[in-house]
């Protein structure tokens, strides 16, 4: 017979729930010390809190939904660009500007997903990055946004370094619970769905472009508010630096070293690159030599990640205890694919 | 007519540049994301060839070919050929994370300042019935003409060919007639490597070229290989020409700065409106 359980037990074992919980405790506490912690760190932080950002939105696309996107540095761009044209434009306070230039980013997202959605695999790895080069050829010579000279973010809505730290806290948080809510939804099910077995997901009756679309406008929605925050961070933007492919290339690193489509590679992977650049700072090319071959070697031998490796152990050491692994959709589920026999 | 004819030579040469995609995207169903770094890797070894010997560049460029070949061997062989059995995604960022790890070394070893190979015949120009010809492109379009045709040789009339042939039909039913398709996959990687050093090195006659230009000739070889039907030499040269001459044509008529974005352009609506390339039943390698 069981307990009828109270609605507060039922919250609170609700792996949802105290995951985000969880977050948002964290984020409380970074919150609160940001007026403590020296202005180093907090720059420090402010990086990895962006490239988390980054590597999390980045993950829905080609994570969860396996769709190689080398096209999200336009995002990142799109949403620097925004953010500096809307204020020097209309004056408008910097909150909702930055929403603004995230909302301009998701647009851009559906306008993309609606073509790069008609290809798959490396078209459309070749395709997206076919889109960002052509976008930096326009944005270089446009002169609505000075072309190559650099744009001055306006003197009023500069902020100061804890203020900063704070903004990017709140957008970390913002972006894990988006994907956490996300992943865990019918949404999040179909997009791994559809990424796992495309033709079985049809037969289900789930639609590509309905399931795909609200997962690139999300995608781009949060690169965007990202790419406002680093024009914040920079104070003038320049076309080179805000459509940087490195954006894109970045945010790959991050999760195939972490471990694609899963809610921790992205935070992971993200803390291991960073501090490899942390430690090789006179050296930025040898640290993303060292990324590179990372890559490679966790595409060869370890598809799953770091975070692969370990649910791996945890799901050995369960089973040697005669313990059966929780339930298959609380499992970070490492992207381990059969190859279709011809 | 002077912009055609430029355009098209400009063509033969992004052609040359383009076959060795082509050949492996023909065999094996596999988008090199690395094969614009291939192409740089070319060109910086040529130019220390001649920067320590001394000599003619395109004479240089033989032996480089055959190194980058011998090297791209073992990424094909230990790196591409296991992980392709893992499905679409995992080949894709295997080949990103070589062409990252080249690009990257290249940066450290020789900094990321643009580089060009220069030959005294390289600038010269040709005078064809009042139509000014750049010999320097015109040496890479007969280039790219004489690798087709041995190429095609190789793959129609030799055993090489036929093994190569088989495994790109069925790699599976290859095996079992006793073709070790893993070393034919490698091989023709080091075939596809060597004709892109070799392309570098003539890209670099006519263009400055950095450690992180490779992106961008990766994506104008893709470009020409959608254009000619994915996996088919002889297309390859077609869309060569046939990208030579818009993006000429479009330097023209739009503006000289406006060539990345007329080149790119065409990819992408080519991409949305024929997602598997321009002619897609025409793969066959």
């Amino acid at each position: 017979m069981t307990r009828p359980q109270s609605s507060v037990a039922r919250l609170v074992r609700n792996p949802t729930t105290t995951t985000i919980a969880a977050a948002v405790l964290i984020a409380i506490v970074a919150i609160a010390m940001s007026s403590v912690v020296t202005k180093g760190v907090a720059n420090q932080l402010t990086e990895l809190f962006l490239l988390v950002t980054l590597a999390l939105a980045w993950n829905l696309v080609g994570g969860y939904g396996g769709q190689f996107s080398l096209g999200h540095s336009i995002f990142v761009g799109m949403g620097g660009y925004a953010t500096a044209v809307i204020l020097t434009l209309f004056k408008t306070p910097l909150l909702p500007t930055i929403l603004a230039a995230g909302l301009a980013s998701a647009f851009i997202g559906v306008l993309l997903a609606y073509p790069l959605l008609r290809l798959r695999g490396p078209y459309l790895a070749v395709g997206s990055l076919g889109m960002t080069l052509a976008v930096y050829g326009w944005m270089i010579n446009w002169d609505f946004t000075k072309a190559s000279a650099s744009y001055q973010i306006p003197s009023y809505a500069l902020v100061s370094i804890p203020t900063l730290f704070v903004f990017s806290t709140v957008l970390v948080l913002v972006a894990f619970v988006a994907v956490v809510l996300l992943v865990r939804s019918p949404l999040g099910l179909r997009l791994v769905a559809l990424r796992d077995d495309e033709t079985g997901a049809a037969s289900l009756g789930v639609r590509r472009v309905r399931t795909l679309v609200p997962v690139w406008a999300l995608s781009g929605f949060l690169t965007g508010l990202m790419g406002a925050l680093v024009a914040l961070q920079k104070g003038t933007i320049t076309v080179d630096a805000a459509f940087a492919i490195q954006f894109s290339l970045d945010a790959v690193i991050i999760c195939v070293i972490g471990g694609l489509g899963t809610l921790w590679g992205p935070i992971i992977g993200a803390i291991i690159v960073y501090n490899l650049r942390q430690y090789s700072n006179d050296f930025s090319s040898l640290a993303l030599v060292i990324e590179a071959v990372i890559v490679i070697l966790v595409v060869r031998f370890v598809p799953g990640g770091v975070v692969g490796i370990f649910s791996r152990l945890i799901f050995a050491l369960r089973v040697r205890i005669g313990k059966p692994p929780a339930s298959i959709a609380t499992q970070a589920l490492p992207v381990v694919k059969r190859r279709a026999r011809r | 007519m002077d912009v055609v004819v430029q355009g098209l030579l400009l063509g033969g040469l992004y052609a040359t540049a383009a076959l060795g995609l082509s050949l492996v995207f023909g065999t094996m169903r596999l988008v090199n994301l690395a094969h614009g770094q291939f192409l740089v890797v070319g060109a910086y070894l040529t130019s220390i060839l001649v920067s320590v010997i001394g000599g003619d560049p395109l004479l240089l460029a033989i032996p480089v070919a055959l190194v980058v070949g011998l090297l791209a061997y073992p990424i094909q062989r230990y790196i591409f050929t296991p992980v392709m059995a893992q499905g679409e995604e995992a080949p894709i960022t295997a080949a990103f994370g070589v062409g990252l790890a080249i690009q990257t070394i290249l940066i450290l070893v020789f900094s990321s300042d643009p580089k060009s190979l220069s030959a005294p015949y390289a600038t010269a120009q040709l005078n064809l019935f009042g139509i000014p010809i750049n010999v320097s492109l015109l040496i890479a379009t007969a280039i790219g003409i004489v690798i087709v045709i041995i190429l095609t040789f190789v793959l129609k009339r030799t055993p090489f060919g036929r093994q190569v042939r088989a495994a790109s039909l069925d790699a599976e039913a290859a095996g079992l007639v006793g073709i070790d398709v893993k070393k034919t996959y490698a091989r023709v990687m080091a075939i596809s490597a060597a004709t892109a050093s070799i392309g570098g090195v003539l890209v670099a006659m006519s263009f400055a070229i950095a450690p992180s230009s490779g992106t961008g000739w990766l994506l104008r070889a893709f470009t020409v290989i959608v254009i000619g039907g994915l996996g088919s030499l002889p297309g390859t040269i077609y869309g060569g020409l046939i990208v030579g001459v818009v993006e000429s044509v479009g330097a023209v008529t739009i503006g000289p700065q406006y060539r990345d974005l007329v080149v790119f352009g065409v990819l992408v609506i080519i991409l949305i409106l024929r997602p598997n390339g321009l002619f897609a039943k025409a793969v066959k390698a």
